[in-house]
């Protein structure tokens, strides 16, 4: 599903955020990303996302060399990926509903497309009975479920989360990791960037660790 | 959903939002258009004037008081026997007057303060403007002055002439002028769409980052655009009407008298599109620079 050659990343004068990354990550996988602070995580997905390109190298993402893609060509790939973010990043003048179905929206569904798949996504995530509530009317956990209802609407091949938990307490942080693996077992692949050791340990799936841009280790299976 | 109703929903949103930035920009659109309109309508007015004054361009040739009958029918037989003339009529001294007090009542008393008639008697001959143009008539006009019993000669269309390359000369300015408000204009609407466009920042990058195509990410801003254009260009228009509509009540005594009133007339359907679709052309187009930010 994800592979990478050589993959680079530099900033300013040989600042390596990345450096000779190879990594591969099969289809219906569910992998955690992590290490320290600056260890690259968030440079990954980010590449992965193509809110930057390599510096050096390749990504290859359900065979496509994402170096390759024009401008609409992202556009198009990112409709195949759902992200979640460690600050939710969701509309703050949107309601929950809204949230959702602005995905569907903007990608010209049907409104009764929209409608149907917007509230069956949030019924999977058990928010079901807050449909018509602003994001600041919401818990973190809540808040974080909305994110990962957005991404999922779309029923993507690949979702990518950073630090999903980052903001939530150890209760609301395993709810949402047991999302990522109800997610994980509809077939979906799923790359969680977190250093959350004990979150990781609790889940139990592949870890790649960086540090200093580069992976380190042999990849590590949880029981 | 599509990207056209997408847009409109989304621009109007976005334009309740801007308020007060939305309302200045609606104002320097309206400004230029108004001046544009402005231009457009005394032109248009303008023209139609110089038109139907060219068309009764006439030659006076004003007779001494002393001029004999004699003289004066022989001067009527020499112009009727030139090709460019078509008509000569004589008007005499106290015709003169009464034409002047009927076509100037507010000045009367100014005439009745003189004593005497100051008006010459004349004779008023019309030009077959197609025999030979201007060159002819000057020589009209000198084989005339060299006749007894002549004291001037006015002829009408030399002046008409230059008032016609002074209106030219005015509209290409008035053009300039309308053109450079314009660019102006286009600016500011490209600065308030800009502003939205950071107001809208977190979901613009949401929609980025979910693959929304470009033509939802950018079609909002480029209709919000064309709104401030079209309303700016409405109330451009409005504000016309207006103003015409109070100036020609005020002025109607004072024109009446230069055979003008009557004719005055506002901008036609076509005038009244081609400004609204400027308007609509010039915001969307200041949209769509502005949107170019979102990459």
């Amino acid at each position: 599903m994800i592979e990478t050659q050589s993959l680079a990343k530099t900033y300013g004068r040989g600042m390596y955020a990345l450096k000779d990354l190879n990594l591969k990550i099969d289809k219906g996988e569910f992998v955690f990303l992590t290490g320290p602070s600056g260890a690259g995580k968030s440079t990954l997905l980010r590449l992965l996302l193509l809110q930057e390109r390599p510096s050096e190298g390749e990504v290859i993402v359900g065979g496509r060399n994402l170096s390759t893609l024009g401008r609409d060509e992202v556009q198009e790939y990112r409709r195949t990926v759902g992200f979640i973010f460690q600050d939710f990043k969701l509309i703050p003048t949107k309601t929950v509903f809204e949230n959702v179905s602005f995905v569907q929206r903007v990608l010209g569904q049907p409104v009764e497309q929209q409608r149907r798949n917007t509230y069956q996504v949030l019924k999977w995530v058990g928010l079901q009975h807050r449909l018509n509530a602003l994001p600041e009317e919401l818990s973190g956990g809540e808040q974080q479920r909305v994110a990962i209802a957005r991404a999922l609407v779309n029923e993507p091949h690949l979702v990518l989360a950073d630090e999903p938990t980052g903001n939530l307490d150890p209760d609301l942080s395993l709810e949402i990791m047991n999302l990522f693996r109800d997610m994980n077992a509809r077939g979906t692949t799923v790359l969680v960037a977190t250093h959350d050791r004990e979150l990781i340990k609790w889940v139990g799936r592949r870890v790649i660790h960086l540090d200093q841009g580069q992976m380190i280790g042999l990849p590590e299976q949880h029981a | 959903m599509t990207v056209v109703g997408y847009s409109f929903e989304e621009a109007l949103v976005s334009l309740r939002r801007s308020g007060r930035s939305a309302l200045v920009s609606v104002g320097t659109i309206a400004i230029a258009f108004a001046t544009l309109g402005g231009f457009l309508l005394l032109s248009v007015n303008v023209q139609g004037v110089l038109d139907r004054w060219l068309q009764a361009a006439e030659m006076s040739v004003y007779l001494h008081d002393t001029a004999s009958e004699a003289e004066r029918v022989s001067l009527e037989a020499f112009l009727r026997s030139q090709p460019m003339v078509a008509e000569v009529e004589y008007v005499s001294s106290e015709r003169a007057l009464e034409r002047f007090r009927a076509d100037f009542p507010e000045l009367r008393d100014v005439t009745s303060g003189v004593g005497e008639n100051p008006f010459p008697p004349a004779l008023e001959v019309r030009l077959r403007t197609e025999n030979g143009g201007d060159a002819a008539a000057d020589t009209l006009s000198r084989d005339v002055a060299g006749k007894p019993g002549v004291s001037d000669i006015r002829y009408d269309r030399r002046w008409l002439a230059r008032l016609v390359g002074i209106v030219t000369t005015a509209r290409l300015v008035a053009a300039l002028v309308a053109g450079i408000l314009m660019l102006g204009a286009a600016f500011t609407v490209a600065a308030v769409v800009r502003l939205s466009l950071f107001a809208r920042r977190d979901e613009l990058e949401i929609m980025k980052l979910v693959g929304a195509p470009f033509s939802y990410i950018r079609g909002p801003a480029v209709v919000e655009g064309l709104m401030l254009g079209c309303i700016g260009a409405a109330v451009a228009l409005a504000a016309i009407a207006i103003l015409y509509s109070t100036l020609s009540r005020w002025l109607g005594s004072d024109l009446a008298g230069y055979g003008v009133i009557g004719q005055l007339r506002f901008l036609g359907l076509t005038e009244f599109v081609m400004m609204l679709l400027g308007g609509v052309g010039v915001g969307a187009a200041a949209g769509s620079v502005a949107s170019r930010a979102v990459r």
